[in-house]
């Protein structure tokens, strides 16, 4: 080729088209980054262990060394706290109900972008996963607004409207039935404006509806091209042999989607479990701490508690189940085929 | 529309009954209101940037008159400094975080696609169990960290934000490239020694140029880790040293100052829009990549 100077020894030649001879290369091309991340990962959750195992209160008490090893204190106390378990059981039903939205919408979603009769599905696949394009932040913060407290926040807009619809209903039925007078009822109607961020189990809804948003259209891609490969030909013959919508969906479309469905929830669901963002930036997991999923609970302890040793605990126990999802992700998926 | 004109044809010429083309059509039309009520936080937004000192938060409700569109908030947002200087700190902590990332995963991804050492196998299984965690465990770490970093008194820096984002970014983008570099066959470099290169010139001339848009990939997604984050910038940095992202939270919580939702819209527009640019043109590379981790199933 001429780019290259010539004239080198055999020897240096041989060792050269060996490419997989030389350890020490290949040591030092993997260091730098082996140790940058280990700098900012491993490190710390060693770290993390460590303060764990000890008293510190404050950031200043964490690297001063004026702690002293208490053991497994902090565990006890965080084992006996209310506050930790509200947080775990928060986190579990936050997981737990999100990947059931999740998985029921992204099937039906999948089921109407593959049916036949229905016409542009190219276009509109690439309109339903749009929620993936954006800044998890941006997302985040668009739902806040959404479910804003203020009269005029686009969910109690729609209150709103509806209150309207259900009292121009009553006042239809009231001039047809015209003996007597009809009201609205009461218990149909909306309290607008509901301040949807500032109770318990409204502001649950809101996080379960922006993690829904935020992680569906991953699973719809993936269903998506599952029920492609479905053979048409089996939805024929069953449809042939009778079979309802019901019993070709249970039989035919789901054993064939049942695979990419687990795969894709693992991974969704590991991500809900350590989700920070969705409840930090609706209320900061209120009110009054309600709704604190756990790494939010974790970090409020340390960043704004002053409880470093505490909120240690807390993070090596996050991570712990952070490890298990990873490691089932990894054996469940094959993806680390490659690195035996 | 061509379907639609080819069905009123097949129509007419009695190749469809009507039945038939109703069905179509009320399928389509099922389709088409579910998108619309699944996409309404993002025609929210938009109509609520483009409303600026309008309506929209007055009476009109939520479906604000597109007559009265106008660019306003978007002046409001442009005209000030807050969002020039956050972007400038978020451009620095980009900068940092890219260009670290790229430094870093193109040797180790090669000695781990070319090289055999002891504890490879290690390494890479360790890569790959880290690609499989999404942002809390970075949350979670940052307790320790916060310490350490408040008490050597860099943690209002950008440099070392942006630092940290790298060494988050490492595994993931280290196995990505080390796929891609899988992919490219060995007889080149052979060929290359053969004619007298040397290693690092095989590296410079053979691989890089080959493994462009695998390069491409990590870009993207360097970039992402580093503009997209919030809460460990918002957590490490002090009021004058804001990135993008904490600003768009103090304008959605209104934290700092109340601001009307328009202003808010029209920040958060432009602070999506380089991203979901980059991710929609560039999405069947990123396809492509993702393909890889066999995330098809």
């Amino acid at each position: 080729m001429g780019v290259f100077p010539s004239g080198r020894s055999t020897t240096e030649l041989v060792d050269d088209l060996n490419l997989e001879t030389r350890d020490l290369i290949g040591w030092l091309l993997v260091a730098p980054g082996l140790l940058l991340f280990s700098m900012f990962m491993i490190y710390p959750i060693a770290m993390l262990i460590y303060i764990s195992l000890t008293d510190a209160t404050t950031a200043g008490s964490v690297v001063s060394g004026e702690t002293s090893v208490v053991g497994f204190d902090n565990y006890v106390e965080l084992l006996t706290d209310w506050q930790f378990w509200n947080s775990m059981s928060i986190t579990w039903l936050y997981l737990a109900l999100s990947l059931v939205l999740k998985v029921i919408l992204a099937i039906g979603l999948a089921m109407v972008l593959t049916h036949e009769r229905v016409k542009g599905k190219r276009y509109m696949r690439a309109i339903v996963i749009i929620p993936m394009g954006f800044p998890p932040i941006f997302t985040i913060s668009v739902w806040r607004a959404m479910f804003s407290g203020a009269r005029f926040g686009p969910m109690n807009e729609f209150l709103s409207m509806y209150n309207g619809a259900v009292t121009s209903v009553a006042g239809l039925v009231d001039t047809i039935v015209f003996f007597t007078t009809v009201n609205a009822p009461q218990f149909l109607l909306a309290d607008v404006p509901v301040g949807f961020l500032s109770s318990r189990w409204t502001a649950f809804a809101a996080y379960v509806t922006t993690e829904v948003w935020l992680a569906y259209p991953f699973m719809v891609i993936i269903i998506v091209s599952a029920l492609q490969d479905v053979p048409g030909e089996l939805q024929d013959a069953a449809k042939v042999d009778g079979a309802g919508f019901f019993h070709r969906f249970v039989n035919v479309t789901f054993p064939s989607i049942k695979g990419p469905v687990i795969f894709a929830s693992i991974l969704t669901a590991a991500t809900s479990f350590q989700n920070f963002l969705i409840p930090w930036v609706l209320n900061q997991g209120g009110p009054a701490r309600q709704n604190e999923l756990i790494l939010v609970y974790g970090y409020r302890e340390a960043i704004i508690e002053n409880q470093f040793a505490l909120a240690s605990s807390i993070m090596t126990i996050a991570i712990i189940i952070i490890g298990m999802f990873m490691l089932l992700a990894v054996k469940k998926t094959n993806i680390a085929e490659g690195a035996a | 529309m061509k379907g639609l004109y080819n069905a009123i044809v097949d129509l007419k010429a009695g190749r469809r009954t009507p039945e038939d083309v109703a069905k179509t059509a009320l399928a389509t039309g099922f389709a088409v209101s579910i998108l619309l009520v699944l996409m309404f936080p993002v025609y929210w937004v938009v109509t609520a940037s483009l409303s600026g000192g309008s309506t929209l938060l007055t009476s009109d409700g939520v479906f604000a008159d597109p007559t009265g569109y106008n660019l306003e908030a978007y002046r409001t947002v442009l005209g000030g400094d807050r969002f020039w200087s956050a972007l400038q700190n978020s451009l620095v902590v980009v900068f940092v975080t890219v260009s670290v990332t790229i430094t870093l995963a193109v040797p180790g991804a090669y000695a781990l696609s070319r090289r055999k050492f002891i504890g490879k196998s290690n390494v890479l299984y360790g890569y790959v169990l880290f690609t499989q965690v999404g942002a809390g465990l970075s949350i979670a770490v940052l307790v320790a960290l916060y310490a350490l970093f408040v008490e050597f008194g860099v943690n209002n820096n950008l440099l070392v934000l942006g630092l940290f984002y790298a060494g988050g970014a490492i595994p993931f983008n280290t196995w990505l490239l080390k796929l891609f570099m899988d992919n490219i066959p060995v007889s080149y470099e052979e060929a290359a020694i053969v004619d007298g290169a040397s290693q690092w010139q095989v590296m410079r001339e053979i691989i890089l140029p080959l493994a462009k848009p695998g390069l491409a990939v990590v870009l993207v997604f360097a970039f992402l880790a580093g503009w997209n984050e919030f809460i460990v910038a918002q957590t490490l940095l002090s009021p004058g040293n804001e990135t993008l992202s904490i600003e768009l939270y103090g304008l959605a919580t209104g934290s700092r100052h109340s601001t009307p939702w328009t202003e808010f819209a029209a920040f958060a527009i432009l602070f999506a829009l380089p991203v979901a640019l980059i991710y929609f043109f560039a999405q069947s590379y990123v396809e492509s990549g993702l393909s890889f981790g066999g995330m098809e199933g």
